[in-house]
């Protein structure tokens, strides 16, 4: 019987399920049963940083640009899962698979023409600092992050 | 090494769904090589046309399946047939109709236009795939491709903090899902053999499944799926704070595109894949329609934003589309394709409306901003009043014709107390819409605001409603003309198929029986 079959197969899956369920509930319970009841001081409810207490506020604002390059790096890591197996059976498909992945890529393309258009890429001092500024020079990018650095550490 | 064979393509089959991913790529690619920002008018016209042209193609597959009738391609993966055009032909509309009413919203909230267009088509070809798609994996694809746009568009408005926290409580509760719905994938492919929609129906009606836990785990995540995707009750809670935080326009176009795409899905596999164990998840889906029903309904009333009261309002409709499924007859599925293709026209009109009323920056949505609207607004408040009672059931609309339809299939089905509950629940509901249109014209003008040196909070909660803060008529914003055309045609479809049904009717019946 093909069921009987399944469900053997499937078995370690509802065993994991269960046991996955049971981990979960039994760590809250036991954290529960054994947390000591203190209420929490000032330190306890201070965010964690490496154990050093903080002497100042952490940066609520930060570039994001990191996201947008992990952003493009997920998008390439999948346009090579499907190139990866093409590429072994890329004579069996002839022309068929080749206009197939030729158009998959086109399209990767352009997304990665959009983020691009979008300054995904800029690395640059950010533009609305630079729009004052005649032209970006040395010393300029240069006063700039120094003046930037005094002020954080000021703050 | 074997020959690979290439299964055969039927582009035809495609086309719609071709013409709108196309197109957002061609969008997609202008918008980034041009150096200037893509004007407004380029992106609304290239959306609109592209919705046209869809719209062209899906009524000439309509020809096409009434002339030889349903097929198959891509190894049985898509399917063209009724219900797959019956969503081409619904979605495109949403899509021509939102480019409409997003024209002038986008320029007025300063977003990148072309951003919204790419998102939107992306996201309706997603639900076009989800309609055609006759195998489990190519519905997940659907559903992803619809998604993933839809979480972007939601957090738009990025400015806004209740536009990102919908956003962000969309995109964990979608992508948890999402996940349930791969596991019942995964659950009934090890019990059935196949993703293929036909293949698993095949299957279980020549085969009695001795011990179905694997397979009845499968069904049940996968409904939980579903049942997620079109906020049915108790998959229903992220939907208030997402149509709320959602940009107007937006909030539209997911109430017509996202149902569409999952309904006309859920549809599809519990119809074609597991009608022959309707007996063990059919009081499942009964349970999940009543709850969506009355709790859609009861909470409606309790909602002081308009905004949110549609969003249960939708949870309410919602339970009503799914009295079609419940039933799984071709009266069934003719009225819930019915429900779906005129709530998508009511839901976009009325939204169309709420971005009017929202202000410049779209934020008042509370509905003490609405008071004496139909002094101060008469059109825009007949309008709203107008879409409303059609969305309550208001005989000579569609949405009397749509509730009529779903409610006689589950009669005729046997299903008298569920019909009965259904239609409680529809009077509940008409308290909530009533309600806005009380305010809008039984109420005088804005109050003057309080002075006499008493604050909000010394108030009774029951005056609530007869003090606000003064509402600045100054940033009154006019109905441009492309929303002005949106909501006309809104108003126009849903008036002219309650009073002359039979042309929508007769597809909706034709589309049922076209199924594969």
């Amino acid at each position: 019987m093909v069921e009987q079959k399944a469900v053997d197969t499937y078995l370690p899956v509802l065993l994991l399920l269960i046991v996955g369920i049971l981990f979960a509930s039994l760590s809250f319970v036991a954290s529960g049963l054994l947390a000591p009841r203190k209420k929490p001081t000032a330190a306890k409810l201070a965010p964690y940083e490496c154990g050093i207490v903080p002497d100042r506020e952490p940066p609520t604002r930060f570039p994001v640009r990191f996201y947008l390059v992990a952003m493009i790096f997920i998008i390439f890591d999948i346009e090579i899962v499907f190139m990866y197996p093409f590429a072994v059976v890329f004579r069996q498909l002839h022309t068929f698979g080749l206009v197939e992945v030729l158009t998959f890529s086109v399209t990767i393309f352009v997304a990665l023409l959009f983020l691009v258009s979008n300054g995904a890429l800029s690395w640059g001092p950010a533009k609305i600092l630079t729009k004052g500024m005649p032209s970006r020079t040395s010393d300029s990018t240069i006063v700039r992050i120094s003046a930037a650095t005094s002020t954080e550490q000021a703050a | 090494m074997n020959p690979i064979t290439v299964p055969s393509i039927s582009y035809f089959t495609m086309a719609p769904m071709l013409v709108l991913f196309v197109g957002s790529v061609l969008l997609m690619a202008a918008a980034s090589l041009l150096r200037h920002r893509l004007p407004e008018v380029v992106s609304t016209a290239t959306s609109v046309l592209l919705g046209l042209g869809a719209l062209v193609v899906s009524i000439l597959q309509w020809d096409h399946l009434i002339r030889h009738g349903s097929s198959s391609t891509v190894a049985g993966a898509l399917v063209l047939d009724g219900f797959s055009v019956f969503v081409n032909i619904t979605v495109s509309c949403a899509v021509i109709l939102t480019a409409l009413v997003a024209h002038d919203y986008l320029a007025r909230l300063k977003f990148d236009s072309a951003e919204f267009h790419i998102l939107a088509l992306l996201s309706a070809s997603g639900a076009l795939i989800m309609g055609a798609a006759n195998d489990l994996v190519v519905v997940f694809l659907g559903l992803e491709i619809l998604s993933i746009a839809l979480y972007v568009l939601v957090a738009l408005n990025r400015k806004n903090e209740k536009s990102a926290e919908g956003a962000l409580k969309y995109f964990v509760l979608g992508g948890f899902s999402s996940a349930v719905f791969v596991y019942g994938i995964a659950l009934t492919y090890g019990a059935t053999g196949s993703t293929n929609l036909a293949k698993m129906g095949t299957y279980l009606s020549a085969n009695v499944v001795h011990r179905p836990g694997l397979l009845l785990a499968g069904i049940g995540l996968l409904a939980v799926g579903f049942c997620f995707k079109i906020a049915a009750v108790p998959f229903h809670m992220w939907t208030p704070d997402v149509y709320e935080g959602a940009p107007t326009p937006v909030t539209g176009f997911m109430a017509a595109v996202a149902k569409v795409g999952g309904f006309v899905a859920f549809l599809r596999v519990f119809e074609t894949a597991f009608s022959t164990q309707q007996s063990t998840w059919a009081p499942l889906l009964y349970t999940v329609a009543l709850l969506t029903t009355f709790i859609g309904a009861t909470s409606a009333i309790a909602q002081h934003n308009v905004k949110r009261m549609l969003a249960y309002s939708s949870i309410n409709h919602a339970g009503f589309i799914l009295l079609g499924v419940v039933v799984l007859t071709k009266a069934g599925f003719a009225g819930s394709l019915y429900y779906l293709f005129t709530y998508s026209v009511m839901a976009i009109g009325t939204f169309a409306l709420l971005g009017v009323l929202g202000g410049a920056r779209d934020e008042d949505h509370d509905l003490t901003s609405y008071r004496g609207l139909a002094k101060r607004r008469p059109g825009v408040a007949l309008s709203l009043a107008l879409l409303l009672l059609a969305q309550a059931g208001m005989p000579f609309t569609t949405g009397f014709l749509a509730k009529f339809g779903v409610i006689e299939a589950t009669v005729a089905h046997g299903e008298i107390p569920l019909a009965l509950l259904a239609m409680v629940s529809a009077t509940i509901s008409a308290v909530a819409y009533l309600r806005v249109g009380i305010v809008m014209y039984a109420t005088h003008d804005v109050p003057t605001p309080v002075s006499d040196g008493s604050s909000f909070k010394d108030r009774a909660e029951g005056s609530l409603l007869l003090e606000v803060e003064p509402v600045a008529t100054t940033h009154e914003v006019p109905v441009a003309p492309t929303t002005g055309l949106a909501i006309g045609i809104c108003l126009a479809v849903t008036f002219y198929f309650g009073i002359a049904p039979g042309a929508l009717l007769d597809f909706a019946r034709q589309a049922a029986q076209l199924l594969r």
